[in-house]
């Protein structure tokens, strides 16, 4: 598509995203925003090129050459090919959303199709998590028009994916397919005048660090607890 | 081409080009996986098992750092190398670049699969195969570009007049889809699907003719 994104991955980002060495979490919105974004396929390409030279490079022999694979190639050539790729079929993207109908990069529209449950939080906001590995949390996150997020910084880091309508802070105004990345030491207030859709993925708790929203913080380390107990059952 | 030249190969060079050089020779990784897709060829698939076996077990070890991984990653990755070897063409990049996306993906599933993390997402939906996407269509490299223009211009023609006109908009005008539909004055969700539809079809189009 032809939006174009003003914020994307860092090169380590989509570098473990060409690997396949990043979370689950991290892989679907890294793999959301490359669809979105012409730039970010071309290098996941050249990515996937360098990885491979990489990681499939010839190595001197380090185990005995006692592993026996023979019984496996007659068993492989026994299996049919497939002559057509199953995958070309055009999944269904545009999803029906807080009565609005959305159009969702491929592997969040996936997401979302397995039902998402929407809580209302303070300030506007209302939020979707979704289990995706038991490192992240990840969630759909809804900022009605003229809402804002209380001030809070980051334990790890939060990637934050615009998917419609848009959102500022303190560094800048983030539209469709802008891949907004947070660490540790950033303190910010998100906030929407149009209204935002976006997709989250925090690797570690929010701290809130003003007022009451400080009252939020133990709560939002249980939700993080059971987001990630729920994904190691 | 021997390995020992493809290795200093820029890795960022138009991959169309450099698998289109490599498959020349035919003892190359590219030339035995076209022969496999296109006859089930078992000496070849042999021959691409014995040079790639061990480096997919290095690689298993790396991410997964398991010796039962690792092994059953060889057989994944390996069986399904032969399964879409039919699927395999010099526009997929080398056979080298493929076969590491494949063995990736199947390291991911099956670590997730070990790790009983939520099936919600598989490797295929976060790492979707090439010949999905409208991008395939028309950012290819220029070699492949050239070729599917003309072939799409005599199809564009037969397409419903709306699709037409959406793809007009998008890929001769090079637009937004917000501009687009603002200058057809429709419903952006309108323009998407009507957009979709139209490249599917150029896509099946183009398709059926190779
Ligand atoms: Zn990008």
């Amino acid at each position: 598509m032809i939006t174009e994104a003003k914020y994307h991955p860092t090169a380590e980002q989509l570098g473990g995203f060409a690997r396949g060495t990043v979370t689950a979490g991290m892989n679907v919105v890294i793999s959301a925003h490359v669809e979105l974004c012409k730039e970010c396929r071309g290098r996941t390409i050249s990515l996937e090129a360098e990885a491979a030279a990489e990681m499939l490079q010839s190595v001197p022999e380090t185990r005995p050459q006692s592993k026996d694979f023979s019984g496996i190639i007659d068993s492989i050539v026994k299996q049919p090919q497939l002559q057509t790729d199953e995958q070309a079929s055009d999944p269904v993207t545009e999803i029906h959303m807080l009565e609005h109908s959305v159009s969702l990069p491929k592997v969040l529209a996936k997401v979302a199709s397995e039902g998402l449950v929407w809580k209302k939080l303070a300030g506007g906001i209302n939020q979707a998590s979704v289990t995706l590995d038991d490192q992240t949390q990840c969630e759909f996150l809804y900022m009605k028009p003229g809402s804002q997020v209380p001030v809070h910084k980051h334990q790890g880091s939060e990637v934050t994916l615009v998917l419609d309508g848009s959102f500022s802070d303190e560094s800048g105004h983030y539209k469709q397919s802008d891949f907004v990345v947070r660490t540790a030491s950033d303190m910010h207030q998100p906030a929407s005048e149009e209204g935002c859709l976006c997709f989250a993925v925090l690797d570690s708790p929010l701290t809130f660090t003003k007022g009451l929203a400080r009252l939020l913080n133990p709560f939002i380390r249980y939700r993080f607890r059971r987001a990630t107990a729920a994904a190691s059952h | 081409m021997s390995s020992a030249a493809k290795k200093d190969m820029p890795a960022v060079a138009p991959r169309t080009s450099a698998a289109t050089a490599a498959a020349r020779d035919p003892d190359s990784d590219e030339s035995l996986l076209i022969a496999i897709g296109n006859h089930q060829d078992r000496t070849a698939f042999n021959a691409l098992f014995t040079r790639f076996s061990n480096k997919i077990y290095a690689m298993g070890m790396k991410l997964t750092r398991n010796d039962q991984l690792s092994h059953d990653l060889v057989q994944e990755a390996m069986l399904t190398v032969w399964q879409k070897a039919p699927l395999y063409d010099l526009d997929r990049g080398t056979a080298q670049s493929w076969i590491f996306t494949l063995t990736r993906n199947r390291c991911f599933d099956i670590l997730r699969k070990m790790k009983r993390q939520p099936a919600t997402v598989s490797a295929d939906d976060i790492w979707p195969q090439e010949g999905d996407g409208d991008s395939q269509l028309v950012h290819e490299e220029v070699g492949t570009m050239e070729v599917e223009v003309t072939k799409i211009e005599s199809f564009y023609g037969d397409l419903p007049a709306a699709q037409r006109a959406v793809i007009e908009q998008i890929y001769i005008h090079d637009r937004t889809h917000e501009e687009a539909a603002a200058v057809l004055d429709i419903p952006l969700g309108t323009l998407k699907s009507r957009l979709r539809l139209g490249v599917g079809k150029l896509r099946q189009m183009v398709g059926a003719e190779q």
